[in-house]
């Protein structure tokens, strides 16, 4: 019972309901993440910003105090180096040469004045003049041959140069390359993690759900005493265990209603009936004279026919509501058929009717014997009050899967038209019958109590097909074995 | 033929009584679990009648108690409810029998009869069945009547056999029913009177003495005498 389903767990609702909610969380971290990230970014550039700006000012009042002498490139080179040694965000000493900042000072007409830095500053000047650089305001310069872009403040000092101060973005690229790579891993680690609870919280959960299905099937099935498991947690699906077998307690206790209720009724019809049968007979015995006997003999067989109608509704009535009670036994369906039409092919031939069995040999089911052997005793009841003369009865025996399956056709009129979709109701016959009307009910409710199916019909060639299909075992295996009587002793 | 009837409704008692007392049997009769228990303890009786529903006890239960005090005399069990319950199946196949209400006075009759047969010592096996002119040879399967061998299939020297062995009582439809083809239903057709009629154009044939009479319903008896 707790053995896993044989579905792959990629069909379960379990896995489906995780998925959903580990897409609807990966994508909420996900945004907040990325919010995050921008966030980090925004502030690192502002702050390299700033920095720029103030550097920017610093070598500019430097540039406007030193004196244009031969020293000049000097004192402003060491003063802007002195500024590239305090960049922030640097991570690492790149060593001696340090490329990620640059000073630039041009002259009025626009010519490099002052360069200090890796290379020539040659890329970085055309770069600047291809670039709208406006004052106090640090922008993205793009140098030729370089991959990472330079984030670049500028200011124009008295005598109509501009200096240039520039900051490569490669370490803040770093450090936000390196925040995004752990904020994936982090991202991935808890949405695998969220998936995983998910998960296992869900298939518990639902692992419940479905023993009480299997349970409430098995229920379905075989016996009314069984329960669906239930746990010591009052959640949704506690409860719904405790519902259920609500439910089912109600349900059994109503069908032992129905059963006190027909035993009862059975027995205050059957013994009136006992008494008024015993005083016929008794009266019949005093008779000398056949005419009198006559009246008596007739009620007497109108006293059995109610009988019988008795026994009959009240098994439909319990078998309508599931509740009628069996007795299963191995039974030889072929067996059966054989003793039943041996019984009947007599008075089916004084009828100039034929009754053929085609049959693979044995098919034993689990099944009341007794009920089975009305079933058909019914069956045949029918055909030998309704078919005219010359009419054959076919009858074949098929075992399928885990059900045998018998099937019945005769080449008569068949069902009338207006009885065809009300066959298996009470009461329902046609015009010239004269049952009582419950044999196809009946038959109907045999089968069902064994969890089988009856189907009824015309042939398309004309003639009835009335088809029973039983399960070869039933779920319950409960029932003594009690033998069938066959022959004499 | 000393018989125990255990029936509460009293208009059933009456007249079960009367048909059989008039069967020649010696009837004592209860209507309760009590009066039942102190009757059999006393009494030898050869048979018992039991109605299952009982105002003081269920009639299982009084069964039961009888048989633990050694009671073996047979018992006829009557029951009023339809699916006939396990136990019931269980003494039935104790050696017992049933009968559900309402049923045949014959067949009651017919029945207890049955049951005291059964419970007699049984004779020499017998291999030859004897009624009349009408000669059974069960080894041989083989039925003679004058010395004549009649054509019988299989299930109506079944049937004439079972009829032979109640030779003289009266056997219903459902009796033959039940001990000839196994089963207790009861066909709103003429299916078993076929039967007889086809056994009896071959049993009694043109000249002779009818011996299967039909008792109007009620069943059918082979005459012995």
């Amino acid at each position: 019972m707790s053995s896993k389903t044989d579905k792959p767990i990629m069909r379960s609702a379990a896995w489906r309901i995780s998925l959903w909610a580990t897409l609807a969380f990966a994508v909420g971290t996900m945004l907040v993440f990325a919010f995050l990230h921008r966030f980090v970014a925004s502030d690192i550039q502002r702050r390299s910003d700033a920095w720029l700006s103030g550097e920017v000012e610093v070598l500019g009042d430097v540039a406007e105090r030193t004196p244009k002498d031969a020293l000049y490139g000097r004192v402003v080179g060491e003063v802007a180096e002195l500024a590239g040694k305090e960049v922030p965000n640097k991570l690492l000493s790149q060593g001696s040469s340090n490329d990620s900042v640059f000073f630039l000072q041009t002259g009025g007409d626009g010519s490099l004045k002052l360069w200090v830095g890796a290379g020539s500053g040659e890329p970085n000047l055309k770069a600047i003049r291809a670039t709208r650089i406006v004052p106090h305001r640090p922008t993205d310069l793009h140098v030729q041959g370089l991959a990472i872009p330079f984030r670049v403040a500028s200011i124009r000092i008295d005598d109509g140069s501009y200096i240039y101060l520039g900051l490569s973005e490669r370490d803040e690229l770093r450090v936000l390359r390196n925040l995004g790579l752990r904020f994936f891993l982090f991202w991935l680690l808890l949405v695998l993690f969220g998936f995983g609870i998910v998960f296992f919280t869900t298939r518990r959960m639902l692992t419940h759900v479905r023993e009480i299905t299997e349970a409430a099937s098995r229920i379905g099935h075989s016996d009314l005493n069984a329960r669906v498991p239930t746990t010591a947690r009052k959640d949704e699906v506690g409860n719904l265990a405790l519902t259920l077998n609500h439910m089912l307690d109600r349900i059994e206790s109503s069908i032992r209603q129905l059963h006190t209720i027909t035993d009862s009724l059975a027995h205050d019809l059957r013994s009136p009936l006992t008494a008024i049968r015993g005083k016929l007979e008794m009266s019949l015995s005093a008779v000398t004279q056949i005419e009198q006997a006559e009246p008596i003999v007739s009620v007497i067989e109108e006293l059995d026919r109610l009988t019988d109608f008795l026994n009959k509704s009240l098994d439909v009535a319990e078998a309508k509501a599931d509740a009628l009670r069996l007795n299963r036994v191995p039974v030889d369906l072929d067996e059966l058929l054989r003793i039943m039409i041996n019984l009947y092919e007599p008075s089916m031939s004084e009828k100039g009717l034929q009754i053929r069995l085609h049959s693979g040999g044995p098919l034993t089911i689990e099944a009341d014997a007794a009920l089975l052997h009305r079933m058909i005793a019914n069956l045949f009841d029918n055909e030998l009050k309704h078919l005219p003369a010359a009419c054959t009865v076919n009858l074949r025996l098929m075992a399928e899967d885990d059900a045998a399956s018998f099937i019945l056709e005769d080449d008569g009129p068949g069902f009338d038209a207006e009885v065809l979709p009300h066959l298996f109701e009470r009461r329902v016959k046609g015009k010239e019958s004269n049952g009582h009307g419950l044999g196809l009910a009946f038959v109907d409710a045999v089968a069902r109590a064994h969890g089988g199916a009856v189907a009824a019909g015309n042939r398309e060639s004309g003639g009835a097909r009335i088809s029973v299909t039983l399960p070869v075992a039933s779920l319950q295996h409960a029932g003594s074995p009690a033998a069938v009587k066959h022959g004499a002793h | 033929m000393r018989l125990l009837l255990v029936e509460d409704e009293i208009d059933i008692q009456s007249f079960l009584r009367s048909s059989l007392e008039e069967a020649g049997y010696q009837v004592e009769a209860a209507a309760d679990g009590k009066t039942a228990e102190r009757l059999a303890v006393d009494g030898q009786f050869d048979i018992l009648i039991v109605d299952l529903g009982l105002p003081d006890q269920d009639g299982i239960s009084l069964i039961l108690k009888l048989r633990q005090q050694g009671l073996s005399a047979p018992v006829l069990i009557l029951s009023a409810r339809r699916s006939v319950d396990d136990r019931v199946r269980g003494l039935e196949q104790g050696g017992d029998d049933y009968l559900t209400k309402p049923f045949a006075l014959a067949e009651l009759l017919a029945r207890v009869r049955n049951l005291l047969k059964r419970n007699s010592p049984p004779g020499s096996e017998a291999t030859r069945l004897r009624v009349l002119d009408l000669e059974l040879d069960l080894l041989r399967r083989e039925a003679t009547r004058s010395g004549q061998v009649l054509q019988l299939t299989s299930q109506e020297f079944v049937l004439l056999e079972y009829l032979c062995r109640n030779a003289g009582r009266v056997v219903t439809r459902s009796m033959i029913l039940d001990k000839v083809w196994g089963m207790r239903i009861q066909p709103d057709t003429n299916v078993v009177d076929v039967h007889i009629y086809r056994l009896r154009g071959k049993v009694d044939g043109q000249g002779q003495q009818p011996l299967i009479r039909t008792l109007r319903g009620v069943g059918y008896v082979l005459k012995d005498r």
